[in-house]
């Protein structure tokens, strides 16, 4: 018959098996995350924020701020509107609350990005821009995965 | 005659009235201190973490409710603590169809109903062992993942689906969040799980005669 482990020695095993499997998925976790854009120089990127009652219309010939996040904080610091935006930790991200006073929730709608007509699949801080791309911000119900013209 | 005998065995129970009810619902002392300590920790955990999605206290105190507590606990402490926690989601996210909230709501309310009542089917097994730990945080994965699978269910189809976004894309999207989950579960549960089957054990004397379940081998 095998002899049965003490309690303390069960414990350190349990210890053990456990900072392993909490090292192995915060590692997962790292990899699997959209990671973060580094600067880089875009041209001729535009932008438009669009609510039902105003539009905002800016366009960048040279710039580093090359993402969509990064890209609509220019807009506003150029022609003078707010944004608001809250910063998660887990997932890693921005999420943009409000933007020129129309905050996320009225009437049922919140802002969400397209960069192309393709609706953004991660944090918008996360997703890079190339050069030419047209970035669109629109107050709208949820079309989290639909793209548009 | 088989009548007459269940008839006196219902007798005491409303002989005894509402109190004895309450009593044998909610347990001794200790019981009582412990849930209302499971609720707290719910509670305030969830919305200290809100920042890190999936990283929350709801679960492992639904597990600890069932398999510590049992009793009434298994379904008061999911359901307090998301009676205070679900209005505050429903407050974050206002302007999305009540019909969708109430629905999301509904999966996330059932989802840890079902994680209370696992936990209580494993009470007869729980003591203040390391074994018992092991055990609650080994089935805390399956567990994890059921909800998760269950909760992406319902956001998929009253969120996602009137979009047209297919449920392989949410339970794809789901993924990276299932996994922050299980990081919480392997964290919490352990934790909590030591901590609370210590308190069950030597915590607070039960003021009414009723031995203290955690405690090694009061129980066969």
């Amino acid at each position: 018959m095998r002899p049965r482990l003490s309690e303390r020695a069960q414990a350190a095993i349990l210890v053990g098996v456990l900072v392993t499997a909490i090292a192995a998925l915060y590692g997962a976790t790292q990899i699997l995350q959209p990671s973060a854009v580094s600067r880089f120089v875009v041209h001729g990127v535009r932008i438009e924020v669009n609510s039902s009652s105003w539009t905002i219309e800016y366009q960048s010939l040279v710039t580093t701020n090359n993402t969509a996040f990064r890209l609509l904080e220019e807009a506003a610091a150029h022609l003078g509107f707010t944004v608001g935006y809250e910063v998660y930790q887990i997932p890693e991200g921005v999420l943009v609350t409000s933007i020129n006073g129309t905050t996320n929730g009225q009437g049922g709608r919140y802002w969400q990005y397209w960069v192309n007509g393709v609706f953004g699949d991660v944090a918008a801080d996360k997703k890079a821009l190339a050069d030419d791309d047209i970035v669109l911000w629109r107050f709208d119900r949820s079309y989290a995965g639909v793209s548009v013209g | 005659m088989i009548g007459t005998q269940g008839a006196s065995r219902t007798r005491p129970v409303s002989g005894r009235g509402w109190k004895a009810v309450l009593n044998a619902g909610l347990g001794n002392t200790r019981t009582r201190i412990l849930g209302v300590f499971l609720i707290l920790i719910a509670v305030l955990g969830t919305v200290v973490l809100r920042q890190y999605a999936n990283i929350e206290t709801v679960f492992v105190a639904c597990l600890l409710a069932g398999s510590l507590l049992s009793r009434w606990w298994t379904v008061l402490v999911p359901l307090s603590a998301l009676l205070i926690l679900q209005p505050l989601e429903w407050d974050a996210n206002r302007g999305y169809a009540v019909e969708a909230m109430a629905g999301i709501s509904f999966f996330v309310v059932t989802g840890f109903l079902f994680v209370a009542l696992i936990g209580s089917r494993l009470r007869p097994k729980v003591l203040f062992r390391v074994k018992s730990v092991a055990l609650l945080t080994t089935i805390s994965v399956p567990l994890t993942v059921a909800y998760d699978v269950w909760t992406a269910f319902g956001e998929w189809y009253f969120l996602m689906r009137p979009f047209g976004v297919s449920l392989l894309t949410v339970m794809q999207g789901q993924f990276l969040f299932t996994l922050y989950h299980l990081l919480s579960s392997l964290i919490f549960v352990p934790l909590f799980g030591t901590t609370f089957l210590f308190l069950q054990a030597y915590g607070w004397p039960a003021t009414q005669q009723e031995p203290s379940p955690a405690e090694p081998y009061d129980r066969p």
